[in-house]
């Protein structure tokens, strides 16, 4: 193709965006909210998901032992060759004690008296681990008598992830639908007012792609257009809101700027460009059939 | 050039537009088709130019059987035929120029062959002086004689014209006639559509007659209607 003829479909582009401005600023507009709707669940179920990781790093798995386990040394190995297993610590019921001591604020809780706790195996999950997986397995090495972690909280994470995942994708499908044929209808605006256009062209022998062109220019300089606003404002967003959290709490850690800004921009502007050249291909194709 | 055989034309809602016609012109011809409305002589040119597909028969337009001309094809096939409408069917923003230049852009034509080729046409069709004009300040007739323009100026071998001189008044549909006497002279195949009885019987060209469908005469050199 010359690029003669590539300027003038960039021209006929601009002209068919400026000519129907008002409908141009609406699917603009629409894909502007839809990406941000997107975006914004996108970022909530991935900052979801890594803090959810990162609480189950956190997460520490008790095996109490049995009384007649005398063997640690060997215990230990026995866990600590379990997948998924990346530490294992070996406390003694007198740390035991001191450690609950300090936890309760209670010195000489055990003074006098005998001390009840059993000696226990702390077992540390490597990032990502199966927990309740490890959980089980521990459970079954001989000589482990009761194992207690966040088994509770652990389930519940997945299923609120989960849940999220399933319901934000229906909803965004319907949004993507709606974003399509609002896109669909302002390319139309645009071929309707060119059809008579449209007729000669392909009267004279112009090739379909030649016709087309210059409407799927259109719909990707909206998706385009689109795109950088909800590029913007999601991200100037989420800078002020992750600095706001940062000020409030230290415990609750989000992924940074940073670290989506990529996948934000490659992201909307993919979708942006996949929406306008679709939305304008399924408009141009009734016209092009003479 | 064109060759029909049994050529038929069913539409979806029933109408039967063309039935069993056959005719075969040559190259060169200036030919007029005459009829009332409905007769089928809008059908016929559409199927030349691959607008509608034949439902039966067979018609080869330059050398090429139309049915079986891929979707792909169209815009080749339709580069080597000119088109003229009663409603000349101009670009209202595009100057006289541009109007004509356009049916080289598309096919994309260097942008120096594209001037002298317009200037040639232009001048053919006498309006060079006008390049720079919009459609909206010209008569009917030069409206015409621009669109005339935009259809030879792809050089084709055949050019069809679909009551060209519908909206024009008897002097400049005389200078129509005269410049598709001039084009046809300069080997052009002509298949003209028309009403214009005068135009028909002073010309005294080939004259294909059709009524419902059918073909009711083909004269060699012919009136618009056999005398009584």
């Amino acid at each position: 193709m010359k690029l003669r003829t590539f300027r003038y479909f960039f021209r006929e582009a601009w002209r068919g965006l400026v000519r129907n401005r008002l409908m141009s600023l609406t699917a603009m507009g629409t894909i502007t909210i839809a990406l941000m709707l997107f975006g914004v669940f996108c970022l909530f179920t991935t900052n979801l998901q890594y803090f959810s990781n990162l609480a189950l790093g956190r997460i520490e798995i008790r095996a109490f032992l049995s009384e007649s386990a005398r063997n640690y040394e060997l215990l230990k190995a026995e866990i600590q060759a379990i997948p998924g297993v990346q530490r294992v610590k070996f406390i003694s019921k007198e740390e035991g004690a001191r450690w609950l001591e300090k936890a309760l604020g209670n010195k000489g809780l055990f003074l006098g008296g005998e001390n009840p706790l059993p000696n226990s195996i702390n077992v540390y999950p490597a990032r990502g681990a199966n927990v309740e997986n490890i959980a089980r397995q521990v459970q079954r090495v001989a000589g482990v008598d009761e194992v207690v972690y966040g088994r509770e909280f652990v389930r519940l994470l997945h299923i609120i992830v989960r849940l999220i995942w399933v319901i934000g994708f229906g909803l965004l499908f319907l949004v993507m639908l709606a974003v399509l044929y609002i896109v669909v209808n302002t390319i139309q605006m645009t071929i309707y007012a060119r059809r008579k256009e449209i007729e000669i062209m392909k009267l004279v022998g112009a090739t379909d792609w030649f016709i087309r062109w210059p409407f799927m220019l259109e719909g990707i300089m909206l998706g385009l257009g689109g795109a950088l606003i909800a590029v913007i404002i999601v991200l100037e967003a989420y800078a002020f809101l992750n600095n706001r959290l940062g000020q409030v709490s230290t415990v609750l850690s989000l992924l940074t700027r940073a670290e989506i800004t990529p996948y934000v921009i490659g992201g909307f502007f993919g979708i942006g460009i996949f929406f306008g050249a679709l939305g304008s291909l399924l408009s141009v194709k009734r016209y092009l059939s003479i | 050039m064109i060759q029909a055989r049994r050529l038929t034309k069913k539409y979806g809602n029933g109408v039967l537009a063309l039935e069993n016609l056959s005719l075969h012109i040559e190259k060169g011809e200036f030919v007029f088709l005459v009829g009332p409305s409905g007769a089928g002589k809008s059908t016929f040119l559409n199927l030349v130019i691959r607008r509608e597909i034949p439902t039966d028969g067979f018609l080869s337009v330059a050398g090429r059987n139309v049915t079986l001309i891929k979707k792909q094809e169209i815009p080749l096939f339709r580069r080597r035929i000119g088109y003229i409408f009663q409603d000349y069917k101009l670009f209202p923003n595009k100057t006289v120029g541009e109007n004509v230049s356009f049916a080289l852009e598309v096919i994309e034509v260097d942008p120096m062959e594209i001037r002298d080729r317009v200037n040639f046409v232009l001048d053919l069709v006498g309006l060079i002086h006008k390049t720079e004009v919009f459609p909206s300040e010209l008569s009917g007739g030069e409206q015409q004689r621009v669109s005339l323009a935009r259809a030879i100026v792809n050089r084709p071998l055949l050019l069809l014209a679909d009551e060209p001189t519908g909206n024009l008044d008897p002097d400049t549909s005389w200078e129509i006639m005269e410049l598709l006497r001039e084009i046809n002279r300069r080997g052009t195949t002509i298949v003209m559509a028309t009403h214009n009885r005068e135009i028909v019987d002073r010309m005294q060209k080939r004259v294909i007659a059709l009524e419902k469908g059918r073909l009711v005469r083909d004269e060699r050199k012919g009136g618009y209607a056999v005398e009584a």
